[in-house]
């Protein structure tokens, strides 16, 4: 119990740290890595946009299949 | 029967371009290299008449390959003093030695000159502000010989295609086409969205109807990806996620009306009056949004270019390589909007069809 | 247009309103209770906090007000007034109806305002130019958006939801107008602001007369 306790508070304390280094390595070589941060949110909100119609076709699909 | 509208395009070829088209502006638009630049100068001060040695950091450059590296600091256009010696540490490193002059051709406490780094691989590019040199107490009229003026000094020019250095911007210039040109996206589609909900006022055809809220709908997934990856840059740039910039809290505003937009379909039951509501409001919404996106944002200072003393668009932030990356990459955001909207488009049509069955 | 038929309509909405005459004491009541909450919550009020409350109560007081210029009666009556008024008559009527009533509650509430906190304003010409403008807006975008959400149930929600929205641009003018004429800030554009507000009344006018008639047959 008590090395689990231990495990956690390591864990919770390095998260800063931990999102401290990501920062800086998304801040390495002028950037760019921030450009591929924009670039994936773009692809992820169309994603999420396909996966929400692709359920909306679905659910037509099957009132389709009923109506048959 | 309601009658369709021939807003879907058949066939595959302009799917196929928006998506080449993205293609290029994605591959292009991150393997282009960015120009040469400076990130850093020590030291940032010195006296008139002083000896300066500056230690240059640079970005992108070629110190050691180059063989005619020069350096001059540079007052205004007339008024240059050339480096006596220089001595490059690595390809990003680089000492300048500079004899500053006693005298300068203006008064002032302060005077502010840029530094023009020139050699044969990098070309000619300039950091402004690089030195603050303050003046001593005595000026004389007469000049000392280390000014040099600009016309007889030849520069040297960069071989092929890359994208401008800015200080703050560095990388995230490359941002231009992914989150500036989804709003550019965002208000062709909504205005296709305004065109039809107009188109179903005068006519009451259903379809229009459908059609009008599939664009707005798409439209405002651009919006809310507009802020979201605005924010994103707004870190990595200005330092904070969300700033009180007036452009940004106006685009919020825009969106949330679009989002009462949805709210507003969303409550209505019967389907005429919601079209007929909706395109309404669409139609008033949109006439709000041109004082609140466009001319509010003038009148106090912004962040963003155009604003405030900052550049607009066409001015010095986008320059012709930017161009060729920027407007395609608008046409392929509003290619695969329009691809979206019309699959969105279709599913309704289809659930139009089976509630009238 | 008709002068003789707005005068009418006009007339007839204000009987309407007296006739019940508690829905017209709830909405005093409201911003009366409004304002002395925010003055035993605040007890002192900067200038920036002033006008900030008096704008925000203002848009409160003005949506309850306004929410049922289209529902206080009866669907059979709508249609006879269909029948017989040109629909610009009527939503002309129905503005001025709803401009008069805002601007009676933002009076009431700068009345309140003043006994309890204080009165900031010193450029009273400009603040009373900036305030009529302001006002006429929020009356314009109110009308309209009254006008689609009278036909849902929950229409005061409704309302609230589609109205903030759009008269943000119009609140944080006024707001700068009324800090401007308390001479909380100094500003020189201020003018600037003023014509923006006449520019931002004429586009809203402009387009609800233009959708009133078509929506106004559903």
């Amino acid at each position: 119990m008590n090395s689990f306790f231990r495990v956690l508070t390591v864990c919770l304390f390095s998260t800063p740290l931990l999102a401290q280094g990501a920062e800086d390595f998304l801040r390495s070589t002028g950037k760019i890595y921030s450009v591929v941060v924009v670039i994936c949110i773009l692809f992820l909100g169309i994603a999420v946009f396909l996966y929400r119609l692709d359920r909306k076709i679905t659910k037509l699909e099957n009132q389709i299949k009923h109506e048959q | 029967m309601t009658n369709k509208s021939s807003i879907l395009i058949n066939g595959i070829w302009w799917k196929a371009s928006g998506i080449i088209i993205f293609l290029y502006v994605l591959i292009g638009g991150m393997l282009v290299p960015l120009g040469p630049g400076v990130t850093a100068i020590t030291p940032s001060n010195a006296v008139a008449g002083d000896t300066v040695v500056l230690e240059i950091s640079g970005y992108n450059t070629h110190f050691t390959d180059a063989q005619n590296c020069n350096a001059w600091l540079k007052l205004d256009s007339n008024h240059l003093i050339k480096a006596y010696s220089i001595r490059s540490l690595s390809q990003k490193k680089l000492k300048a030695a500079f004899v500053l002059p006693d005298s300068f051709p203006s008064v002032a406490q302060v005077y502010t000159l840029s530094l023009v780094l020139d050699n044969e691989f990098d070309g000619v590019f300039i950091q402004p502000a690089a030195l603050f040199v303050s003046a001593k107490t005595v000026i004389s009229d007469a000049l000392s010989g280390e000014w040099k003026n600009n016309f007889d000094i030849v520069f040297h020019e960069r071989q092929g295609i890359f994208f401008p250095y800015r200080s703050i911007l560095n990388e995230t210039i490359r941002n231009t086409f992914f989150h500036v040109a989804l709003w550019f996206a965002m208000f062709i589609l909504l205005l296709i969205g305004v065109v039809y909900a107009i188109k179903y006022l005068r006519k009451g055809n259903y379809d229009d109807d459908i059609i009008s809220s599939s664009f707005t709908a798409v439209a405002v997934m651009y919006g809310v990806l507009g802020i979201l990856t605005g924010s994103v840059w707004a870190k990595f740039t200005w330092n904070t996620f969300w700033t009180n910039d007036v452009k940004l809290n106006m685009t919020a505003v825009a969106l949330l009306i679009y989002l009462a937009y949805f709210v507003l379909r969303g409550m209505h039951q019967d389907q005429d009056r919601r079209a007929k509501f909706s395109a309404g409001f669409s139609i008033f919404a949109f006439t709000a949004l041109i004082p609140l996106v466009f001319v509010i944002p003038r009148l106090t200072d912004s962040l963003h270019p155009g604003n405030g003393g900052n550049p607009a668009l066409g001015g010095e932030d986008l320059d012709n390589t930017l161009r060729m990356f920027f407007y395609p990459s608008i046409i392929a955001l509003t290619i695969m909007g329009l691809w979206m909207s019309q699959l969105m488009i279709r599913a309704m049509r289809i659930k139009d069809n089976i509630l009238t069955r | 247009m008709h002068a003789g038929r707005i005068k009418d309509i006009f007339l007839k909405e204000i009987a309407v309103e007296f006739r019940q005459k508690y829905a017209l004491g709830g909405i005093v009541l409201f911003t009366s209770a409004l304002v002395y909450l925010i003055y035993k919550v605040f007890n002192n009020l900067t200038g920036l906090e002033w006008s900030v409350m008096l704008w925000v109560i203002t848009l409160f007081a003005g949506l309850q007000a306004t929410v049922k210029s289209f529902m206080q009666e009866r669907k059979e009556t709508y249609f006879y007034y269909y029948t017989i008024f040109d629909p610009n008559d009527l939503l002309l009527a129905k503005w001025l109806y709803n401009f008069v009533m805002i601007v009676l509650l933002f009076g009431l509430t700068l009345l309140f305002m003043s006994i309890f906190m204080g009165m900031p304003v010193k450029d009273y010409m400009l603040f009373a130019k900036g305030s009529m403008l302001g006002l006429a807006g929020l009356s314009t975008v109110f009308t309209f958006v009254s006008l689609i959400a009278a036909s849902e149930h929950s229409s005061s929600t409704l309302m609230s939801v589609l109205a903030i929205p759009l008269v943000l641009p119009i609140m944080l003018l006024m707001l700068k107008i009324t800090t401007v004429s308390a001479r909380l800030i100094q500003d020189t554009s201020v003018d600037q602001d003023i014509l923006l507000l006449v520019g931002i009344n004429a586009i809203f006018l402009g387009s609800i007369f233009l959708l009133f008639p078509v929506l106004w047959r559903a």
